[in-house]
């Protein structure tokens, strides 16, 4: 430990010197739970140049490949019950790749390291363009250290075109991604997405071996924010677009804890996250991690992670019951499993190996490679979300992480 | 009665939390008295918070898509890739 200690400290003096890092970092998520599966597989790469101790300059790629079958038209129990023998429940495939290229610089003066991003995403019915800004400054021995990041995305969503004079509850969901940019399709339209986001991050070293972190996170998102392809039915006949506020404002508070326990030779990680918003969805999340070297330059981390959410205001299993035109679920109505309650326990692995080179170069031209691998399994639980009043069984989700990092 | 309009609302709130947080990490701060000559531990890879920033936001945005919630970890973004 001590040993690797003191290469990261090498390490760390080198990093000024540093030419180039590469970093390239593979997701594939999955998941099947009843009549519905969803595979996403996320690869990315960054490259990082610092030509001078106060500049470093950075470029990206990230990807998304979307496959599977989500749900295209949602009913509850009621209306089951009512519609004996009839399949309620319509599923759509999808198939989706978003693109996002970005680019960034820091800028470094004395204790204070200030970032700015610029992120294009594009998919065939989404366009993002995200602005992000941080600045990072030091304090007493470089014992605190403080971030403010702010983000602003200036989003475009299609959605099929509405006759003028209908109502959400008549609105009629997008069939599919043809025609949503780049053509004059009288039946596609889009929808403008407004993000603002702002973070305020305290880390703080008290002891040799102990470090926290505190984070206060603010979100406000204005636009159309439901899923243009997935339909609710309301009454016996009667089945509309979804439909959620287009106003929400998102807080959150997460505190963060390393100990390193000397006489096991273990980092233990510690972390809360506390959630609201104005859609009145409330959660919790709490996070257990071990780390610790088994040789030089070789790690394993085991982690637990445990959420659990409320509902928003607007939620329900079934909207065919008639509810207040005016209440919450009389005005929104949504088949959004992530606005159910719903709790989930993640379970996962991953590995790390760092090998760094002595005399600064390694298979003759790198200064040092870093490669990770992770798995991990999420089991959720919907309190109420059903197909049709049968619950959804077998919701598991597994994710693979592979990464690798170089410097030069 | 004048009210502010809903992005607005959020401010002030906003304001005195990240104004309440400057104030505790100036007086808490200050208590810490780890020396750079003991900060091996804390400064080795098992210690940070973030190791692998871009695998670590890749998860964050697997998982942000399958959660009503947010935040806490980075507020920089990109795209939907909701589906």
């Amino acid at each position: 430990m001590v040993g690797m200690s003191l290469v990261s400290a090498a390490s760390a003096a080198r990093a000024s010197a540093q030419v180039a890092v590469v970093d390239t970092a593979h997701t594939l998520y999955h998941e099947a739970p009843t009549r519905t599966n969803m595979t996403v597989y996320t690869p990315g790469v960054d490259v990082a140049v610092t030509p001078a101790s106060w500049l470093t300059v950075r470029g990206g790629y990230e990807a998304d490949v979307v496959s599977g079958a989500s749900v295209g038209v949602k009913a509850g129990p009621a209306y089951a019950a009512v519609n004996p023998g009839a399949d309620v429940i319509s599923t759509a495939s999808v198939r989706d790749y978003r693109h996002a290229p970005r680019a960034g610089v820091t800028l470094r003066h004395g204790d204070v390291a200030y970032t700015a991003q610029y992120t294009y995403g594009t998919e065939n019915d989404y366009k993002s363009h995200s602005f992000f800004v941080s600045a990072r400054t030091e304090a007493y021995d470089h014992n605190t250290q403080l971030e403010l990041s702010y983000s602003r995305n200036a989003d475009l969503v299609c959605d099929r075109t509405q006759a003028v004079n209908d109502k959400p509850p008549r609105f009629r969901a997008l069939e599919d991604s043809r025609g949503c940019f780049g053509s004059s399709d009288p039946l596609r339209t889009r929808h403008t997405v407004s993000i603002d986001a702002l973070q305020a991050t305290w880390t703080q070293a008290w002891t040799p071996t102990v470090a926290t972190q505190l984070a206060y996170t603010a979100q406000i998102l204005d636009g159309f924010q439901s899923n243009p392809y997935r339909s609710v039915i309301l009454a016996q006949g009667l089945k509309a677009q979804e439909h959620s506020p287009d106003h929400r404002a998102r807080h959150s508070i997460a505190a963060r804890a390393n100990v390193y326990v000397r006489p096991l030779k273990v980092a233990v990680r510690l972390a809360a996250r506390g959630y609201r918003d104005t859609w009145d969805l409330w959660s919790a999340t709490f996070e257990l991690e071990a780390e610790r070297y088994f040789f030089e330059g070789f790690r394993i981390a085991a982690r637990a992670r445990y959420y659990a959410q409320t509902g928003t205001s607007f939620w329900s299993d079934d909207y065919t019951g008639g509810n207040k035109p005016l209440g919450p679920k009389g005005q929104y109505f949504t088949g959004d499993r992530e606005l159910s309650p719903f709790h989930s326990l993640a379970l996962g692995l991953r590995m790390t190996y760092t090998v760094e080179s002595a005399n600064g170069h390694l298979a003759g031209l790198m200064r040092s490679l870093k490669i990770g691998a992770s798995a991990e399994v999420v089991n959720f639980s919907y309190d109420e979300y059903t197909l049709g009043g049968i619950p959804i069984t077998n919701a598991r989700a597994y994710v693979l992480g592979l990464n690798a990092s170089a410097s030069f | 009665m004048h009210t502010l309009h809903p992005r607005l609302a959020i401010l002030p709130r906003t304001a005195c939390l990240i104004l309440g947080t400057i104030l505790a990490v100036r007086f808490l701060a200050a208590c810490a008295t780890v020396k750079p000559q003991q900060r091996a531990v804390l400064a080795d890879p098992i210690m940070q918070f973030e190791g692998d920033p871009q695998a670590a936001a890749q998860m964050r945005h697997a998982v942000d898509n399958r959660e009503g919630s947010y935040g806490g970890g980075g507020v920089s973004g990109g795209g939907c890739g909701c589906n």
